[in-house]
């Protein structure tokens, strides 16, 4: 009886064990399904952001200077965490600052932006770009890695690094770039601090200097 | 010449073990150390005058006469010219790979005296210097210096380039040395010249002093340092974003 009792206890066990098994078999293969989806959806925005970027350095070579910005900002705004760059890149400062103050600084920091894009876009047309490794970091965060190279191998190749996080709608924009170890976040983060430190947070003073130099 | 390699040695180890005494561990090096910012900035000053005045114009010349051909065959001889530097440096770090083909290459390209790269490029060697293998003995980066006419540095890295000059004269013949002081100027040229385009734009950022220090310091940490502390570097900065995100 005792050892009839002791079989069904032990089957018991063994179903409790196996359904639970089962159970984390299913949410684990979710977990890395979405995961594995979230570095496909990070890769992808890369590669299209590129793609993107190549035609329009070719397709806007004829436009006026202004029309041609124009279209650069829009294809940035398309991709880039703006208002997330803008509170990255100003640290504590950012809470002081008054509602005009972000919108000014935001417009600064993409006008900064399309004119280095600008500036680099023939370049970069005639390069490629290969993706080479991606990996979720954190809760939110996903590094896509690459490197551009020369066709005709005369230059050597640079790697970059994107860091990618999905906003409200599940599209992932990107955070920040690291050119061969170098953040963009960080060394804009350098220059505004260390301008907002000098004049004791005074927002105007970093926009009068970072509209200046536009 | 067996003297010449103690003296070396010896200049080495007490360089390393007396920057070792003050200083501390890789902890510290996410710090933009700068207690000489105003010096700094002056010399920064100094440096972008003469940049502007002379170096930049030089350069501009010298990429519009001189044919690509050409100027790549300098920029190859000067790298070549560096590779015992490299192969030292990467001896005293214990990095064999390197060392082997970095020796290879040196003896490859020797054949041309470095003017054509006969591996055309495929063997990628990491460029090793004495800033390095002090990084590597755990001594700390310091204080960061802008040096008139050489540019941003940190107070180990200007200690090893200093040995690492002291280094080639010792190693080679004086005729040599002078040809190396000769190559000096020809270095900085080619250099401007390849960097053009982000030196001209550093000019028009906000703080252009900043922005050299930032840019010269992330990129030395990144080239120098283990992939623990780029992955502790990231860790942190991920941390950052997340809470930024939330």
């Amino acid at each position: 009886m005792l050892s009839l009792k002791n079989f069904w206890i032990s089957k018991k066990i063994s179903k409790f064990l196996n359904y639970t098994f089962l159970v984390f078999l299913i949410f684990n293969f979710n977990i890395t399904k979405s995961f594995s989806n979230n570095l496909e959806k990070g890769e992808a925005t890369i590669q299209q952001m590129i793609i993107e970027a190549k035609k329009h350095a070719i397709d806007t070579i004829k436009l006026e200077p202004s029309e041609r910005s124009l279209k650069i900002e829009l294809l940035i705004k398309k991709y880039i965490n703006l208002d997330f760059m803008s509170k990255a890149t100003t640290g504590t400062f950012w809470k002081k600052a008054s509602e005009i103050q972000r919108k000014k600084y935001k417009a600064a920091l993409l006008k900064q932006i399309v004119l280095n894009i600008e500036e680099h876009l023939n370049t970069l047309a005639t390069l490629t770009y290969k993706p080479t490794k991606s990996e979720r970091r954190g809760k939110k965060l996903i590094y896509v890695k690459g490197q551009i190279e020369d066709p005709n191998k005369k230059k050597a190749s640079i790697n970059l690094l994107w860091k990618l996080a999905a906003n409200k709608n599940g599209s992932f924009l990107i955070l920040d770039l690291e050119i061969e170890g170098i953040s963009l976040v960080s060394s804009q983060k350098a220059e505004a601090v260390s301008v907002l430190r000098k004049n004791k947070g005074n927002f105007d003073i970093l926009l009068n200097k970072m509209t200046r130099d536009n | 010449m067996t003297k010449k390699y103690k003296f070396l040695f010896i200049k080495c180890i007490t360089a390393a073990f007396f920057l070792n005494g003050c200083s501390s561990s890789i902890k510290h090096v996410s710090e933009n150390k700068d207690p000489f910012e105003n010096m700094n900035r002056n010399v920064f000053q100094f440096n972008k005058y003469v940049d502007q005045k002379i170096l930049s114009p030089i350069s501009k010349t010298y990429v519009k006469r001189v044919p690509a051909k050409i100027r790549s065959g300098v920029s190859n001889h000067l790298q070549w010219m560096d590779t015992p530097n490299t192969i030292i440096n990467s001896a005293l770090q214990s990095d064999m790979e390197n060392t082997i083909l970095a020796s290879v290459k040196f003896l490859l390209n020797g054949l041309t005296l470095g003017f054509y790269d006969l591996d055309k490029g495929e063997t990628v060697i990491k460029k090793r210097d004495f800033g390095s293998t002090l990084a590597r003995l755990n001594v700390s980066e310091g204080p960061f210096l802008m040096v008139p006419f050489i540019g941003p540095k940190t107070t180990r890295d200007l200690t090893g380039t200093i040995l690492d000059r002291q280094n080639m004269a010792n190693l080679s013949s004086n005729s040599i040395d002078d040809l190396n002081l000769a190559e000096i100027p020809i270095n900085m040229i080619d250099k401007r010249s390849k960097m053009s385009k982000t030196i001209d734009n550093i000019y028009l950022s906000t703080d252009p002093y900043i922005k050299v220090r930032s840019f010269y310091l992330q990129n030395r940490r990144n080239e120098i340092y283990s992939k623990k502390y780029i992955e502790n570097k990231n860790n942190n900065m991920d941390a950052e974003f997340e809470k930024l995100l939330d």
